[in-house]
């Protein structure tokens, strides 16, 4: 049992801090404040898995979403690409329109751990290139600077491997561990930025390198795309947080119990968190202050399913910014051929990078900047490759397809680019107007439809990946063409920071502008996208919301 | 739902390295076993949970045009149809109804177009590969193509991918720790970056 000999609270007297989301900002948050000495009490709607649970049964993990909810789980949610439609949950083989996984740790149990910093720019882009009219592109009340501490104690305490590259913003302390050995996809990507005098830089992996605070390193199995890591190497918070957390003494972890509602009392403050337990009970633990971090969809999904007299917009909604400004970061793939074998299934996904596009260039008539990586992508994996990594436009049955999927599997590899996305009201998490989720919770409603600034840039740098591949000496090469998503892994913006509480919902130090002892912090906290991989910055805020809510904790200030 | 071969919803205490070997030792001499008496019995369906020996037959021929048998096994020697039967039983059961919907009025085409043949089964491969050609954009096709490239790459804890023939195929080695470098283009990088030493 994972919670075994854990402390327990009881519900009727108040903790100082309930935690709801245990993921990449929830783990820390719970690590830093029970370490420090507060009483916290986590509520995770999903299991509390530890390594050994995690399998390499790709139909499992892919098929049935094993991970990240399970078959129902897309089920829990409606989507639409306009204000003006009826949402509907989405059928066919489509993922969840806000996918994210459930369960102690979160999302960063599944993820790839491609962990790059925002630069300067990020945070104060909308200075720099002016307003974009229709959207709400703002600058952060923050500044590089200002973060970059955390960003190294992510470096350092979740564990990050990599080297500086050439356009990296400043870092006051090198990587704990070097970068992981570059594969063939890198290699590759590297000999086609140089062909076309760009750069190519290790890949910054929150993935253990060499054995660091007592986990031990990467085996180079492959599984780290959509899978759990086994061995601990990959820097989930579950590996990374959650056991300093569960030490500390004053940490107790409750998973499988799914919050429906923060209540008010009639000071105004948050003063107790309502819950369902596993048996299916109605629970209420009551709190000092509270901390949302359950995902960029969930956050703003609770704080508007907890309306009551005193808050009808929801809790923390005076700005109506609550769900708003939702950002997926735009996305495109190039895949190609090459005539050596790559085996490029085996290893972490990427170990190689092209930031050369970082920044957004006017000249180019559209917003947007991006990063482009090398990698198997979804390929790494057999059932995934022969559904989606094959050759558009060719017959996909017979001799000849048998004898395709037999050569590439190991002569494959994908550019994948990340980029940016422009908030705007019309991209948001509402909630649905009749569908109940599994907990018989309102369900959310998401509305999103790419900018079309994102749409052009993200086929500007799919372009860039075609020369690339092509330098690098593809034999063949195919992409697919750049629609609006449907759908997404990075839930941004929905409750963003801000000076101003007329258009944000916390303030610089994640505390929310109405409730003095609500604090919001997740993915839901950025003001802009980044470029595509916004984790490591999720995790640099909640080391850095975890220090000034303490300090404010102990001078009595919530 | 009782007797599927193995637990789904929630992980096992299996450590991921080790659960695809302990899963594989424990389904392959069921699966095999099943395999021998479905071979024989076309017309007892005894040996499948779902699935009716005559929609199996069909399902087996289908499949087998998808990833025909060459110089290498196909989905016919990976047993893909004890994939179908296992994941239409059980993690796709809610999409039985809809399968065999869609199966039927794939099916009721191959009578009015190929005279004195009933069933896809009972046509010659090239007549299959014809009637295959004309309704691949169909939904039952897509949908059954799918489910063979499952059935032929899942774990054979599934049913299907006996004795890792999909694997094999691909040249996938599957679970477990690896060192690099993995390919070519590492390996000469590796050797160059020796040789500037």
């Amino acid at each position: 049992m994972t919670t075994k000999n854990q402390i327990e609270y009881p519900l009727d007297e108040a903790v100082d801090f309930v935690i709801v989301g245990s993921g990449s900002a929830g783990g820390i948050l719970a690590k830093e404040l029970s370490t420090g000495g507060f009483s916290v009490v986590v509520l995770e709607q999903g299991p509390f898995r530890e390594a050994k649970d995690f399998t390499h049964d790709e139909f499992e993990i892919f098929m049935m979403s094993g991970l990240a909810g399970g078959a129902a789980h897309k089920r829990n949610q409606t989507f639409r690409d306009d204000e003006s439609k009826v949402a509907e949950v989405p059928t066919g083989p489509n993922r969840a329109p806000a996918f994210y996984a459930p369960g102690i740790g979160g999302s960063s149990v599944h993820f790839s751990a491609n962990f790059w910093r925002l630069r300067e720019i990020d945070f104060n882009e909308r200075s720099v290139l002016g307003a974009i009219s229709g959207t709400n592109f703002a600058d952060w009340p923050i500044t590089y600077d200002e973060l970059e501490p955390y960003y190294t104690k992510v470096d350092w305490d979740i564990g990050v491997c990599g080297a500086p590259g050439p356009f990296d913003s400043p870092r006051s302390k090198p990587f704990p561990m070097p970068p992981m050995p570059v594969k063939s996809s890198g290699v590759l990507l590297e000999k086609g930025a140089t062909a076309l005098g760009l750069h190519a830089q290790a890949e910054p992996l929150a993935i253990l390198s060499k054995p660091h605070n007592g986990r031990a390193a990467c085996i180079h199995c492959g599984y780290c795309m959509g899978f759990g890591c086994e061995v601990g190497a990959k820097s989930s918070t579950l590996a990374a947080m959650i056991p300093q957390a569960q030490a500390s003494g004053h940490c107790e972890i409750r998973a499988d119990c799914a919050v429906y509602q923060l209540e008010t009392g009639a000071n105004g403050k948050v003063s107790e968190v309502r819950y369902i337990d596993p048996a299916g009970n109605q629970r209420a633990q009551k709190a000092r202050a509270v901390i949302v971090a359950a995902n960029g969809a969930e956050t703003p999904r609770l704080l508007l399913n907890s309306a009551n007299a005193a808050h009808p917009d929801g809790l923390a909604n005076s700005s109506g910014f609550v769900g708003r400004n939702l950002m997926y970061n735009s996305h495109a793939l190039v895949h190609a051929t090459f005539e050596h074998p790559l085996n490029d299934y085996k290893g972490v996904q990427c170990t190689r990078v092209v930031h050369d596009y970082y920044e957004s260039n006017p000249a180019r008539g559209f917003y947007g900047g991006g990063g482009i990586d090398a990698r198997p992508f979804l390929h790494a994996t057999p059932i995934m490759y022969a559904l989606t990594g094959q050759p558009p436009g060719k017959k996909q049955w017979g001799a000849e397809f048998k004898e395709q999927l037999a050569h590439n599997f190991n002569h494959q590899m994908t550019l994948a680019i990340g980029a940016t996305s422009l908030a705007m009201d019309r991209n948001n998490i509402t909630i649905d107007p009749t569908l109940k989720d599994e907990w018989d919770r309102p369900a959310m409603r998401v509305t999103y439809r790419d900018h079309d600034d994102d749409l052009s840039n993200a086929r500007f740098l799919r372009d860039v990946a075609q020369d690339l591949v092509a330098a690098a000496g593809a034999l063949e090469q195919w992409t697919h063409p750049v629609v609006p998503q449907r759908g997404g892994p990075h839930l941004l913006g929905t409750c963003r920071l801000g000076d101003d509480p007329q258009t944000s919902v916390v303030d610089r130090y994640h505390r929310s502008h109405d409730i003095a002892n609500l604090f919001i912090c997740d993915g839901s906290s950025m003001v802009t996208s980044g470029r595509g991989q916004p984790t490591m910055t999720i995790m640099a805020l909640a080391f850095r919301a975890a220090e000034h809510i303490a300090a404010a904790a102990r001078a009595n200030e919530i | 739902m009782k007797d599927k071969p193995i637990t789904r919803r929630r992980f096992i205490g299996n450590s991921g390295a080790v659960a695809g070997s302990s899963l594989l030792r424990i389904s392959v001499p069921a699966a095999l076993a099943l395999a021998e008496a479905a071979c024989t019995a076309h017309e007892e369906a005894s040996a499948f949970k779902i699935l009716t020996s005559a929609e199996a037959r069909e399902l087996v021929a289908i499949s087998a045009r998808i990833l025909p048998t060459t110089d290498t096994p196909g989905a016919r020697e990976a047993g893909v149809v004890y994939f179908f039967d296992t994941v239409l039983a059980d993690q796709f059961a809610d999409q039985l109804g809809g399968f065999r919907a869609l199966m039927g009025q794939f099916l009721a085409g191959v009578e009015s177009r190929f005279d004195g043949a009933k069933m896809f089964s009972d046509l010659s491969e090239a007549d299959q590969d014809a009637y295959l050609t004309d309704n691949d954009k169909t939904p039952f096709f897509g949908m059954l193509q799918a489910f063979t490239m499952m059935g032929f790459f899942a774990m054979s804890s599934y049913g299907g991918n006996k004795d890792n023939i999909g694997w094999k195929l691909i040249g996938f080695e599957g679970h477990g720790a690896a060192q690099p470098p993995f390919g070519y283009y590492d390996a000469q990088y590796m050797q160059g970056a020796q040789d500037d030493n």
